[in-house]
């Protein structure tokens, strides 16, 4: 599909606001899919014109029916398949001789069910294509819009939702039904829902991109089952985030590691397709969630309220214990309680019984009536040092609780600060809580999530408001060494590089290698030994030895040249005994690193989001804990470093209990340089940098082993 | 049994089973798109070739069938 935010027609236009809809193989049969889409979009006061197309019918619902679109005296819009899928394309066929733009193909049987299906998908994509046709689908439950001017139901949901500024966009047509259920519990509005199901043209970026232009929409939440092309969605996803500075919510399932398993480095079995699924997204800076229920409840504090501007939140409530609660998840979430000023304290004191407790949280007692709300809100909301405000209502004998939240709701109304509530309990405050949502005054069950919205709601105000540096691009590298290092390779027929040619390419990206040579045979060893200065670390020169310290093809800590020299003849000894075919060039011979702490850099390449590169403290820490952190290249320098932080153990490199303050910024650099040389080199496939030696703080690191794995891009 | 033969017999038939004027069963005509099969009147259509010639179609096979023409062709395999 065209870029739908290009020059000339939104290709989704004819989709999301038709003048005129065909539904083309609908029947008489109430219950049955085929019907129903079409008496939703009669039922649920479509603004256009509507058509049943159906073979054997004379009319539907009352309403004449044609036998082919082609039938219809009138220009057609949009044409909604509900044929069967072997014969969606001869109804495609005609929808494009017809002329129709837009086309929503409900009906399963594609790409979902095997090869058959695969060979139908594309035959409708053909016929699209020849046509000029944009589509939605197959595979899918359709597409509502609630804009009062079109007001199309084009699905076979139960219900048309209410009018809101939420966009909600499902690769999975059975979510939808139940999301529109649960939203309409809680009276949520949203602005467009679209099924997309197989995306055989029309994408969930397609769709993605054209709510950033909506205005309607203020906020989009996602649902996703696969992210084929990972690196088109991140880029989608900013420009949404930044340019439009709306919220992108993802609910993306699929946890599993499977094919982890498989791969050979340390970095391609860490980087399970989960973990870089959620790197890319932080990176993205979408909000990634885990329920249905903490998607909405994200997405109603970001839809309703005000962004908060900062962290400070005043509490208020009529219960100690439920304050308590909320205080502790309002620290949990890295939110802060508010300092009042003197003048807010003041009027708590003259306003508020003396047992009420003026401080953060500020307790108004549990026999509290709405004036007590007013005061405690109001004054909040006005105090310079307080950014929301957190309602907490439990249900007393004498607590009025409707009065109450109207006057929550008219508080809020009348400043420019977020307010969410908690009314806790369930019968007794159900009318208040109707309330509440009525006004869209978020409100959550639970206290930990209110104050997790809360801070979700200012990490995105951050987070739109962040101007990144473009990822560095060193001057000094030296791309072609490293290209033709890596073409070498695969012509040749390796796998991986030689020691020796893996420390080359990260030469020519200036990573900062040891000084290093290949001896030929142990007296070689010995002299160029002692040439590099001793202690060194000896290692087999081989296309096909990559798991060097399992054949014993490593020796560390070479003191004399005659050591060297038994060092030599001993590793090819082991590599002869262990791995008897492989390829040997010698022996790699490098100066032994200083003291520092070890780190592990590391690049996998993923199909769907490209270079991913990682980052962990060594050892113990990424075999056992798996305490690595992953971003997608390019990475702007703010990205790196936290990535960095993003390691639970990173404080042994800063100085923790006493530690030497390791050179962190040396440790930037190299993942950038990392960075670009993967973004430059598509040959390489998975790198590890195991391990890298960080010293202490202006000393630098060094590179100590490197693995490279190469493939024709 | 000749072509023709058939040809009458199976437009018969599926003008019988779906209701329709017989006129409108074309040789091209799809079951389904042009004609308003759904997947009860298919299998009452496969039903009621069987007992109009006389024969047991393979089940799967006929379900592949889309056309009035493709009909012929297949029921032709089963009659002498």
């Amino acid at each position: 599909m065209a870029d739908p935010t290009g020059p000339g027609r939104n290709p989704l236009e004819p989709i999301f606001s038709p003048q005129s809809v065909a539904v083309v193989g609908t029947t008489r049969v109430p219950g049955t899919v085929p019907f129903d889409i079409f008496h939703n979009i009669l039922k649920d006061d479509f603004q256009g014109t509507i058509y049943p197309v159906s073979p054997s019918a004379k009319s539907i619902a009352g309403v004449k029916a044609y036998k082919y679109i082609l039938d219809i005296p009138d220009p057609v819009d949009l044409a909604v398949i509900v044929f069967p899928s072997s014969v969606v394309k001869l109804a495609m066929e005609q929808c494009g001789q017809k002329g129709v733009k837009g086309v929503i193909i409900i009906s399963a049987g594609f790409r979902e069910v095997g090869p058959a299906g695969v060979q139908r998908e594309q035959e409708i994509k053909d016929i699209a294509r020849k046509y000029g046709i944009s589509f939605i689908g197959p595979n899918c439950l359709g597409v509502i819009n609630t804009d009062p001017a079109v007001h199309l139901n084009a699905s076979f949901a139960r219900r048309m939702p209410a009018e809101g500024n939420i966009g909600f966009l499902s690769q999975s047509g059975a979510l939808c039904t139940a999301v529109l259920d649960y939203a309409h519990a809680k009276n949520i509005g949203f602005s467009k829902f679209v099924s997309f199901g197989n995306k055989a043209d029309i994408s969930d970026i397609d769709l993605m991109l054209s709510l950033k232009d909506d205005p309607a929409t203020k906020v989009i939440l996602m649902y996703l089952e696969e992210m084929t092309h990972g690196a088109a969605f991140v880029d989608a996803a900013r420009r949404v985030i930044h340019e439009a500075g709306k919220p992108v919510l993802v609910l993306k399932s699929g946890r599993t590691s499977q094919g982890a398993s498989a791969a050979a480095s340390h970095t391609g079995s860490l980087a399970a397709s989960d973990e870089i699924v959620d790197a890319a997204l932080r990176q993205a800076g979408v909000i990634r969630c885990q329920t249905v229920e903490e998607m909405f409840n994200n997405a109603i504090a970001l839809a309703y309220q005000p962004l908060p501007k900062g962290r400070r939140v005043a509490i208020i409530t009529n219960a100690g214990g439920p304050g308590v609660l909320t205080t502790d998840a309002a620290i949990h979430e890295r939110l802060e309680l508010a300092a009042f000023s003197d003048k807010t304290r003041d009027i708590f004191k003259r306003s508020l019984p003396v047992t009420a407790n003026i401080k953060n949280p500020v307790d108004v007692i549990g026999d509290a009536r709405a004036d007590r709300y007013r005061v405690a809100m109001g004054s909040a909301l006005a105090d310079e040092n307080v950014d929301g405000a957190l309602v907490i209502l439990t249900p007393q004998s004498m607590t009025d609780i409707d009065t109450i939240a109207e006057e929550v709701c008219n508080v809020a109304a009348a400043h420019d600060k977020p307010t969410y509530c908690s009314f806790m309990g369930e019968t007794d405050v159900a009318s208040g809580i109707a309330i509440l949502q009525r006004r869209n005054i978020p409100h959550y069950i639970l206290p930990e999530s209110m104050c997790r919205a809360f801070a979700r709601a200012h990490d995105f105000r951050t987070e739109k408001g962040r101007r990144l540096t473009p990822a560095a691009q060193f001057a000094d590298v030296d791309p072609p060494a490293a290209r033709q290092l890596l073409d070498a390779a695969i012509a040749s027929g390796r796998t991986y590089l030689t020691p020796s040619d893996a420390m080359k390419v990260l030469e020519a990206y200036r990573l900062p290698i040891l000084q290093s040579a290949v001896a030929q045979s142990a007296e070689e060893a010995a002299r160029v030994a002692a040439a590099i200065g001793f202690p060194v670390a000896m290692k087999v020169e081989s296309d096909d030895v990559v798991h060097k310290f399992d054949v014993g093809a490593v020796v560390l800590g070479v003191d004399t040249p005659a050591a060297a020299a038994a060092a030599y003849a001993t590793i090819l000894a082991n590599v002869k005994a262990h791995q008897s075919g492989a390829r040997v060039h010698g022996v790699f011979v490098q100066r032994m690193a200083g003291a520092g702490d070890e780190v592990i850099l590391g690049v996998k390449r993923d199909p769907a989001f490209g270079a991913v590169v990682m980052f962990g403290l060594g050892g113990l820490f990424v075999e056992i804990f798996r305490d690595v952190a992953f971003r997608i290249a390019p990475i702007p320098l703010e990205h790196i470093r936290e990535m960095m932080h993003e390691v639970k153990a990173f404080p042994i490199l800063t100085g923790a209990r006493g530690r030497p303050h390791r050179d962190t910024a040396a440790v930037e650099e190299c993942l950038q340089r990392l960075s670009q040389l993967v973004v430059d080199c598509p040959q390489i496939q998975e790198l590890d940098i195991n391990p890298l030696i960080v010293h202490t703080q202006g000393d630098g690191c060094a590179v100590t082993d490197a693995r490279i794995l190469v493939a024709s891009p | 049994m000749d072509r023709s033969e058939i040809q009458n017999r199976v437009t018969s038939v599926v003008a019988s089973v779906l209701g329709i004027d017989p006129a409108e069963v074309l040789p091209a005509s799809n079951f389904v798109f042009d004609l308003g099969a759904d997947s009860l009147k298919s299998v009452e259509l496969v039903a009621g070739f069987e007992e109009e010639f006389d024969i047991d179609l393979d089940e799967d096979k006929a379900r592949e069938v889309q056309t009035v023409e493709g009909a012929v062709d297949f029921i032709a395999q089963y009659v002498k």
